[in-house]
């Protein structure tokens, strides 16, 4: 655990805090041109977690959630994953197209559509925060929704990545709307030798030395 | 002492007997493959990742695939004194949770899933049960005291296999 929690020095993760949070700013700008009223969003929390403890730090291992799935390529591959617990949904369908879904289990296309370009919105904006700070391309695939358990959910990602340790990098992200504040995780799974690779980049472009 | 809940994860293998209970919370792709020896009350689960062990050389971790784990489970139920003539199997998983990345034909869930039914079938192991594909995700409690499965999804009632 020890080592994971190692990966990146303090330094580093306020660095990382910081990229979480100009990817939060103009994820804001564009949500807010979407739904035509003002949207605030920070990150309230950036982590590095083991694959095996992402249940955990959503609520626990029987939790159920909203989750935006998405590919990544470029100079690094890999995952990303949003995270919206279900009960928020409503409230989130509320926001995005100003109607509350009442089965979040079952929501309508557009609410669906809604939900995954919220994820679209936000992985972008944080990609490209990424590159504008430690100069690693990135692009994301099409994004696809599941509504279901949260362990589920990883244990499928898991599988397409192939891996049973995986590293996870986890940036929270708050929305405020109206004074009412929603709660969204970015995760972001890199394959093995992409991790590596972004570890590197991230080193080198806040002029530290690598990390081993 | 009452019994006892065993949690196998991703890529484990896990051996118990009764009274006690083996439990695989969220399959998503992954396959959860029971066996079960009736009369002597012993039970062992795989929470098996992937269909095959061929590709990758080596393996380090036997749990993983569904023919390194089958061999492990029955040398584990071996050791723990199953009589291995005697086995049944239940399958539960192999969902395919985000449907529109698959560009295979077959999901790598079923792939999983007829992996395991290739092993069994190899073994001679009669599959008394399955819960399997699908698009959602599934949390399994094995019984040892009388090898029942419970399965718990989303939204759905419980089923038992």
């Amino acid at each position: 655990m020890s080592q994971e929690a190692k990966l990146l020095t303090e330094f580093q993760m306020d660095a990382l805090k910081e990229i979480g949070n100009i990817g939060a700013g103009h994820a804001a700008t564009a949500l807010s041109q979407m739904v035509g009223k003002r949207i605030d969003m920070s990150v309230t929390k950036v982590q590095i977690l083991p694959a095996e403890s992402i249940a955990g730090f959503l609520g626990g291992i029987d939790r159920n959630v909203a989750a935006v799935h998405m590919p990544i390529y470029g100079e690094m591959l890999g995952v990303a994953l949003i995270f919206f617990p279900v009960e928020r949904l409503p409230q989130l369908s509320g926001m995005l197209i100003g109607r509350k879904e009442e089965e979040p289990a079952h929501l309508s296309e557009l609410g669906q559509s809604a939900i995954k370009e919220l994820g679209s919105i936000l992985t972008g904006a944080y990609l490209s925060a990424l590159f504008r700070m430690i100069h690693l391309q990135l692009i994301h695939g099409v994004p696809t929704l599941a509504i279901d358990m949260a362990q589920a959910i990883l244990d499928s990602v898991l599988v397409e990545l192939e891996q049973k340790d995986e590293i996870a990098i986890v940036i929270e992200t708050s929305f405020l709307e109206d004074e009412k504040q929603l709660t969204g995780n970015f995760f972001l799974l890199p394959e093995a030798d992409s991790l590596k690779k972004f570890l590197a980049a991230f080193s080198k472009s806040l002029g530290l030395p690598g990390n081993g | 002492m009452g019994e006892k809940e065993w949690i196998v994860g991703i890529a484990e293998v896990k051996v118990a007997r009764d009274p006690d209970r083996l439990v695989a919370y969220g399959l998503g792709s992954c396959v959860g493959v029971t066996l079960y020896d009736r009369w002597n009350k012993i039970g062992g689960l795989a929470h098996v990742m992937l269909p095959s062990s061929l590709p990758h050389g080596r393996v380090s971790t036997a749990g993983k695939y569904a023919d390194t784990a089958l061999e492990e489970l029955l040398s584990s139920m071996a050791s723990e004194g199953a009589d291995l003539g005697r086995l049944e199997a239940k399958l539960v998983g192999g969902a395919n949770m985000f449907s529109a990345l698959s560009q295979q034909a077959v999901s790598i869930g079923m792939r999983n899933v007829s992996a395991v039914r290739d092993k069994l079938g190899e073994k001679k192991i009669a599959i008394l049960g399955e819960d399997v594909g699908g698009v959602h995700g599934r949390t399994m409690l094995f019984f040892l005291g009388d090898g029942r499965v419970e399965v718990r999804k989303f939204n759905q009632p419980v089923e038992w296999i």
